[in-house]
Order: C-alpha cells, then sequence, then structure tokens
C-alpha cells in the first residue's frame, strides 16, 4: 500500500499537463477532441494531417507523451502512421475510429495500438488515456515485475506504479463504463465502443488490480494462488478438474505459480493454467470480459477455498460438492495458516465436522469465508479472507443448518458467475453465476438478491449472508446485513461478487485489514462504477448494492 | 419586458432541443458539447457546427457527383466519405444524420449502386432537416443573448 501510495502521489501531477498530438483528417472530430483533451488537461497539438504529424514527431521525440490518430485519413493510412510512430519513437498510439468492425481494431491492436477508441470519443474515455504513458514508459522500465505464471498479458504490464494510479484510472474508468452503458445498450454488457478497447482496457486494469493485490500479498498469494487457481479452475466449469487438494501441492504450486495472482488479467490465467498440480487449471484466463478479472480477485479468495474442496466434485460450477473438502482443508490449514486460504481452512474444519453430508452448500460457505487469520498481507484477497472468515464463523455456528440455504446459495452463486461473461463459475455454486458485477450489470442486483438468501437459511446462511453483506458493502466492505438479507440465496453470489470486489479493491492489508475495508468498502461501493475489470467492476456492484 | 424576452426565449430553446432529442435527431453526444463550451471558448458549440456543416456538405455534394456518374464504381471512395462522416456526425450527436450514413456506408460495402441512391437521398434529407433546425436553434441563442445582453447592462 505505502508504494502504491507513494506512486499515486508522485503520477498525481502527472496526467495534467500530458502533451498529446492528436491527427484527424475530420475537422469537426479533431476540434472536438482538441476542447475534450484541454478539458482533460492534457496539452495538446493538433494537426489535420498524418504527415504533418511525423514531421512533428521526428523533430523533437520527446515533444510528445501520447499520440491520437484517427484510422482513416488521406494522405497517410492510420495505421501506417501508427506503425513508424511506435517504431521510431516508441510512443503510445491511440487509434480513433468511426469503425467498429473488429478487423480494425484487430488491425490496430497487431499494429502496436495502445487502444483503438471509436467516434464519438467521450471525456471519460480521454480521462484514462494517460495510463498508457505510464505503462509504456513502466513496461520499458521493469519488464520485472512478471507475474511468475505465464501472463499472456499485454506487454506493458506489470506495472505497479501503473496500478497505483489505478485508483484514478478506476475512477475515470468508472465513469467511463457508466457513461458507456448509458450510451449503450443499457442491457446489454457494456460494450461501450470497441469489445477489443473495452477488453483491453479492462484487461489493462484488471492486472493493475493484480498487480496491486499481487504487490502486496505476495506472500498471502503463493499460498493463496494455488488456491485461487484452483479455485478458479472450478469456477470456470471445471468441474472435474483434479485439483491437487493437497495444500502442500497448493502451496508449493501457488509459489511456483507466482505470486501474483492476478497480475494482469492474462497472468491470473496464466497462473492457472501454470500449476500443474492443480491439475491443469483451466483458464479463468481469457477473461474476455472485463468481470472475468473482477472476479478474479474475489473469486481467488473463494478458490482458494474451493480447490481445496475435492473440485472433482463440482459440477456445474459447484466445486465445494463432495466431501473430501475436509481433508483439503486440513491440508490447507497446515500449509498457510497464514495463508488466505487459511481461512479456509478454519473454516471447513467446522464444516466437515459438523456435516459432512451438506458439502456442496457448506463449501460455498467455506469458500467464502476465507482465512479467518488475517494474515498481513495487503493482499486484497484479505478481505476476501475475512470474508471467509465471516462465513466460516456462520459455517461453524450452524452446521446443520446450511444445506437448505447452501443450495440456493450455490446456485445463486453459480448463476452469478455463470451471468458473467468470463467462464468462471464458482466452485461454490451448483450453477454458475457470474460474480462478475462488472460484466453483468444485472449481477449487482443478483448480489443484492444473495444476501437475501440467508432469509431461508437459519443461522448459518444467514451468517453467510452477513458476511456476504460485509463483503458487498463497498467494496471489499462488509455489507450491511440489510443487504444480505435480500437475497439468501444470492448472498452467496454476492458474497462471492463482493469478494472479488473486495479482491479488486486490493485494500490489503492484514485480513484484519480486510475486514475492516470491507467496512469501508461499503462506503466506497457507490464509487465502483461496473464496467471496468478493476475497480470499475467493483463499483457496479457497489452501485447495485 | 426584457426579461420575459429572455426567460421566454430560454423557454423556446429548450422545448426545441428537447424535442430534437425526442426525435432523435439530436443525442447526449450533443450535450458534451454543450458542455464543452465555456468562458474560454463561448462559441464553441457555433463553431463546430459550422465546421461540421462546411465539411458535410463537401461530402454530401462530392458524394452526389459520384452517384450521378454513370460509369461510378469507386464504392470504396464512397465508404471513406461515409466513414468521415459516420464519424463527425455522432462526434457533434447528430444521431439520426449518423444512423442513415451507416446505412448507406453498408449498401455501399455491398456496392448497391441503387441502395446507395437511396440512402444519399435519405442522408441528404436528413442532414438538411438537421441544418435547419441548428440554424433555428443559433437564432434563438442569439435573440436570447441579445436579450440578455439589454437585460444585464454592462
Amino acid at each position: 500500500m505505502t508504494v502504491e501510495q507513494q506512486d499515486c502521489v508522485a503520477l498525481d501531477q502527472f496526467p495534467v499537463g500530458m502533451r498529446v498530438l492528436a491527427v484527424d483528417d475530420d475537422q469537426t472530430c479533431l476540434r472536438i477532441l482538441e476542447s475534450l483533451l484541454h478539458r482533460c488537461q492534457y496539452h495538446v497539438t493538433t494537426t489535420n494531417q498524418a504527415q504533418k504529424a511525423l514531421e512533428l514527431l521526428r523533430e523533437n521525440k520527446n515533444k510528445f507523451d501520447l499520440v491520437i490518430s484517427d484510422v482513416d485519413m488521406p494522405d497517410m493510412d492510420g495505421f501506417k502512421l501508427l506503425e513508424l510512430v511506435g517504431l521510431e519513437m516508441d510512443l503510445p498510439v491511440i487509434m480513433l475510429s468511426a469503425h467498429s468492425d473488429p478487423k480494425y481494431v484487430m488491425k490496430g491492436v497487431t499494429h502496436g495500438a495502445c487502444d483503438y477508441l471509436l467516434k464519438p470519443v467521450r471525456i471519460e474515455e480521454l480521462k484514462n488515456i494517460w495510463q498508457h504513458v505510464v505503462r509504456k514508459n513502466r513496461g520499458s522500465n521493469n519488464g520485472d515485475k512478471k507475474d511468475g505464471s505465464g501472463n499472456e498479458g499485454v506487454a506493458n504490464s506489470d506495472q505497479n506504479n501503473g496500478r497505483a494510479n489505478r485508483k484514478r484510472k478506476d475512477q475515470y474508468n468508472e465513469d467511463e463504463d457508466e457513461e458507456r452503458d448509458d450510451n449503450d445498450d443499457p442491457s446489454s454488457q457494456k460494450k461501450p465502443r470497441v469489445v477489443w478497447t473495452v477488453e483491453l482496457h479492462k484487461k489493462f486494469k484488471f492486472r493493475l488490480y493484480l498487480k496491486r493485490i499481487s504487490g502486496n500479498q505476495q506472500a498471502i498469494m503463493a499460498n493463496s494462488d494455488l488456491h485461487f487457481l484452483q479455485m478458479s479452475n472450478g469456477l470456470d466449469g471445471f468441474h472435474h478438474r483434479p485439483i491437487p487438494v493437497g495444500s502442500g501441492q497448493f502451496h508449493g504450486g501457488a509459489a511456483a505459480a507466482g505470486m501474483r495472482p492476478f497480475p494482469p488479467n492474462n497472468g491470473i490465467l496464466g497462473r492457472l493454467n501454470t500449476p500443474s498440480g492443480i491439475g491443469g487449471v483451466r483458464n479463468l484466463s481469457s477473461p474476455p470480459s472485463s468481470g472475468m478479472f473482477l472476479q478474479n480477485p474475489t473469486d481467488l479468495g473463494k478458490f482458494h477455498h474451493v480447490s481445496s474442496l475435492p473440485l472433482n466434485h463440482i459440477d456445474g460450477g459447484n466445486i465445494l460438492q463432495g466431501l473430501p473438502i475436509p481433508l483439503e482443508f486440513d491440508q490447507l490449514q497446515t500449509n498457510n495458516n497464514k495463508s488466505i486460504i487459511a481461512g479456509n481452512s478454519m473454516a471447513f474444519p467446522s464444516f466437515p465436522t459438523s456435516q459432512q453430508s451438506s458439502l456442496p452448500n457448506n463449501n460455498n460457505l467455506l469458500v467464502l469465508e476465507g482465512h479467518p487469520q488475517a494474515s498481513p498481507s495487503a493482499f486484497p484477497g484479505h478481505q476476501i479472507n475475512k470474508r471467509l472468515e465471516h462465513w466460516s464463523n456462520a459455517v461453524s455456528s450452524s452446521s446443520s443448518t446450511l444445506p437448505p440455504p447452501g443450495q440456493n446459495s450455490n446456485s445463486l452463486i453459480s448463476h452469478q458467475f455463470d451471468a458473467s461473461s468470463s467462464n468462471y463459475s464458482i466452485p461454490f455454486c451448483d450453477s454458475t453465476i457470474p460474480l462478475n458485477p462488472a460484466l453483468d450489470h444485472t449481477n449487482p442486483r443478483a448480489f443484492y438478491r444473495a444476501t437475501d438468501l440467508d432469509s431461508n437459511a437459519n443461522v448459518q446462511p444467514g451468517v453467510y449472508y452477513d458476511s456476504l453483506q460485509m463483503r458487498q458493502s463497498g467494496n471489499y466492505g462488509p455489507t450491511t446485513d440489510a443487504m444480505l438479507s435480500s437475497n439468501p440465496k444470492e448472498g452467496f453470489t454476492v458474497g462471492q461478487q463482493k469478494l472479488q470486489s473486495g479482491f479488486m479493491g486490493g485494500e490489503a492489508g492484514s485480513l484484519d485489514d480486510i475486514v475492516n475495508s470491507t467496512m469501508k468498502q461499503e462506503q466506497s461501493q457507490g464509487d465502483l462504477s461496473e464496467g471496468d475489470l478493476g475497480y470499475g467492476g467493483f463499483s457496479s456492484l457497489r452501485t447495485c448494492i | 419586458m426584457l426579461g420575459l424576452g429572455v426567460d421566454r426565449l430560454q423557454a423556446d430553446i429548450n422545448r426545441l432541443l428537447t424535442s430534437l432529442f425526442h426525435q432523435g435527431v439530436l443525442d447526449e453526444q450533443f450535450l458534451q458539447l454543450q458542455q464543452l463550451q465555456d468562458e474560454t471558448s463561448p462559441t464553441f458549440v457555433y463553431d463546430v457546427i459550422n465546421i461540421y456543416f462546411d465539411e458535410s456538405e463537401k461530402l454530401l455534394r462530392s458524394l452526389r457527383l459520384l452517384l450521378m456518374d454513370r460509369e461510378f464504381s469507386d464504392y470504396k471512395k464512397i465508404g471513406l466519405h461515409l466513414n468521415q462522416l459516420v464519424g463527425s456526425s455522432s462526434s457533434i450527436g447528430a444521431r439520426r444524420v449518423r444512423n442513415v450514413c451507416v446505412a448507406f456506408r453498408s449498401a455501399s460495402e455491398l456496392n448497391n449502386r441503387p441502395g446507395c441512391l437511396r440512402g444519399l437521398e435519405v442522408v441528404e434529407h436528413e442532414y438538411n432537416y438537421l441544418k435547419n433546425m441548428m440554424h433555428e436553434l443559433f437564432q434563438l441563442e442569439q435573440q436570447r443573448l441579445l436579450a440578455a445582453g439589454v437585460r444585464y447592462p454592462m
């Protein structure tokens, strides 16, 4: 956190005064773009000819920080300009076009564009473009931040600092996302402009999140990564993935996988894939939708727990089904008391003892619980752990009552996961409920509903919901009980989502902090706007809540 | 009296804008355009829209020339022109014009000449309608400023 904070501060000044070169043969758009950029407090130079732009750039490479260029220009193809700028000057270039055809977007990306915006350009999108500059700089500076696992992510990723700025971006993104949604089809997922753009953005954000999280909680991540990976596997419809339950494996795997569970979206996915122990973790990766990312963080928490559980039990995303869970749990426990999963282990033990039969349900609960022990990791997972903790408490308190509510929750959760575009399916749930609120606008509602789940459940289920609530509120903060009660079934999903959001939020800190942060998150809920995987995703949850 | 004039004019302006929004002639992007107008650029909307009119009319004339030509075959060029029209129309919030341009663009991508001719007519029609509305809006705005100026003498 500290580092990030510092980064934030240091970068605080940065976007202001960023020097942008805008190129577009269309005078109308150019004029508007110039005005929008001025509003964002950037320093703008405009030209309607690509040749002139090249001259300006060649004249002094350090004169500009970023180039925004239209694709269809009479004197030179925008892609050509993009290539030349990339080659000669290595500046980030953003493409602009009135064409949303994915072919063009793909072309832009393959030619090295940092982003691809569709006209009409909105100010919210422009507010975020500075991240590309940071990313580019960071990428060239440190390729270190590797996520250990194969990050398919963007080459420039792994910029912690970039992540630090993430908050800002997230805010922007949030606005942007909301804006987008409003403008586009509100009923469908966000597709502001080009899907790719959104996805790319999300990926970037997500990665930032991951980075943050991973950065904070390296230790935790190590332990939890495996878990998450596993969990994610489960979530991802693993159903029959033979997850190496052995905690030892987890830990080892986690460590091997790299501490960053989430660094870039790709990274996460990569992670999942890397731990061989995990039994072929599927890719949660390919989180096509931002939702995926969002879910990852939170899901990770869950995953941990889930993974410990016999994943093969999961059908249709119900990882927790099956009894082996308790066993796994123990293993997990031993291995990582301090890991996020630890919480799970705690939760689990109680479960197994209390009721073995209703594992599926219980598992879900357990998963959510996370590690009661708050490792002093800033890892956002803490939040999840915290939640898990809550869950575990709930679980342990009422062992027998779980089954009925659990089922609901399971289904809910899984549904939620499914809802999100990503393939994540929460292992917990029977059905996959897309946790990712970002992806699915309706998800946030789901959360709320989830909270109501516990109406059916006895204490236990109720407890879960409470913890869910906790989580739901704010990004990571515990939601109010009221929220949870809204939908018992969905409580799970909600909680899970929360977890995710919590994860994303990366308040990271010790587990204890997570709990606290979750509480705070309640307040910040509103901030997150759905949309971007990163913070944006959370926000959506929050706002819904 | 003067005060009433300003209020009445403002009401007329609002009514006109509301109507245009309802008809789908304008969309929220136009609002963004208005928001960009401030003390540093007090005539921003007016300037941009005029630039838009100039550019668009050039493109429309060019399109008409191309399509009227018997041996016309350069659909790609039509596509490029239309692309620009789509971009600029959407940037100022001229939703209907943008939509019909997109339809026209699709026809051009299919090398459908009659479709293109029809498309062009529709675009010209929508464009003219928009232009008239914008003129009216600017006139009202102009009158309002005058009335307001008189009302609050410096």
